[in-house]
């Protein structure tokens, strides 16, 4: 890819979006990424390591994407062998902690791809907090 | 004198008696230990010293093909419970299962003696085409197997996998909750062993490996 590829050009862009966006929020990312799914896949889950610099707890309300039809905040569950999902409406960032998500763990589902997304691909996922905070926050997808 | 002796008879006696107890107690821990180190259920497999052979059973894989008892024999299968809809703890079981693939593949020439199951608890969204287009992501020779409901009930109560279909308010969109294990089929279509998650192709191989190593040698 080069500087004339609006792909690369828009996952810059996303990116220096993504860290003065986080600064000012005193909410980092790091490591954020998507599972690349079989063709035709409608569920996918991307993960991240979410950080809040503040001295404040921050709240995930919700999530949003435009190559989705629809993100919702998840927890894998695991009880007696079996594994479960539990919606939340909710995380709370403790002050001056991280918090991963990972597999197995809290993800955020993504339903609906409204296009075959392959390693690579960068894929913009909003996380709005309390408070009317919106976070855009560039995912890779990896296989 | 003799009172002497005899009081040192005895207690050589019963120094002797100790000594061959205590051995005849190690012996015994030892045995049982070097029996366990073997069967002894680590964080990643639960080896059964008594292989369990299934009963019939029929569901059908991605080709529409019978898959059965008879399809077991002469492998050993991999098999895992899940569905299609799942966005994380199947594709991450897969793609491990995919890697234990690979590094079976490789360190054994041929390995075709090995196969990994994708087994659908959710025939309701899972059609053999939507199988086969999603386990053939992970691994071209994967297979996606399901069935009607009472079948892959069969098979999974044999194995003690569980599963639940959410009932949510809307039809196409419901969870469903699964084993997330991985069960250990031997060539005899006999439960031999269960990977615990989370899953790890490393960890996985390397046992693996060790257990058709300890079948062979049980089975000469």
């Amino acid at each position: 890819m080069s500087w004339r590829h609006p792909v690369f050009v828009l996952s810059l862009l996303a990116q220096s979006l993504v860290s003065a966006a986080g600064e000012e929020a005193g909410v980092s990312v790091r490591n954020a990424w998507i599972r690349e799914s079989p063709p035709g896949n409608s569920m996918m889950a991307a993960y991240m390591e979410l950080r809040n610099n503040t001295s404040r707890p921050r709240v995930l309300v919700a999530a949003s994407s435009s190559g989705f039809q629809r993100v919702m905040i998840h927890r894998t569950v695991l009880k007696d062998g079996m594994a479960g999902m539990a919606h939340l409406s909710q995380i709370e960032l403790a002050p001056n902690a991280s918090l991963i998500f990972a597999p197995g763990g809290y993800h955020l589902m993504l339903m609906n791809p409204k296009r075959t997304l392959r390693a690579g691909d960068p894929v913009v996922i909003n996380l709005e907090f309390r408070g009317g905070l919106v976070l855009p926050v560039a995912f890779e997808v990896r296989k | 004198m003799y009172r002497t002796s005899l009081k040192y008879g005895a207690m050589i006696a019963t120094v002797t008696l100790g000594a061959v107890l205590a051995g005849a107690w190690l012996a015994e821990v030892y045995r049982e230990h070097d029996a366990r180190a073997v069967l002894l259920p680590d964080q990643v497999i639960t080896l059964f010293p008594d292989p369990k052979p299934l009963t019939a059973f029929a569901l059908a894989d991605q080709a529409n093909r019978v898959f059965d008892l008879a399809s077991l024999k002469g492998k050993w299968s991999f098999l895992f419970f899940g569905f299609t809809h799942c966005p994380d703890v199947c594709p991450t079981a897969l793609a491990e299962l995919a890697r234990v693939r690979d590094s079976i593949a490789r360190s054994t020439p041929g390995a075709e003696d090995i196969q990994f199951v994708f087994v659908s608890v959710d025939p309701n969204r899972d059609s053999a085409s939507k199988l086969g287009q999603y386990v053939d992501y992970f691994a071209a020779s994967f297979l996606g197997v399901t069935g009607d409901n009472a079948q892959i009930g069969n098979l999974a109560g044999q194995l003690g996998a569980a599963y639940q279909v959410a009932i949510t308010p809307e039809p196409e969109n419901y969870s469903v909750v699964h084993t997330t294990a991985v069960f250990l089929l031997d060539p005899l279509a006999r439960y031999h062993a269960v990977f615990t998650p989370p899953h790890d192709a490393a960890a996985i191989s390397r046992r693996f490996k060790v257990v058709r190593k300890l079948a062979a040698g049980n089975a000469t």
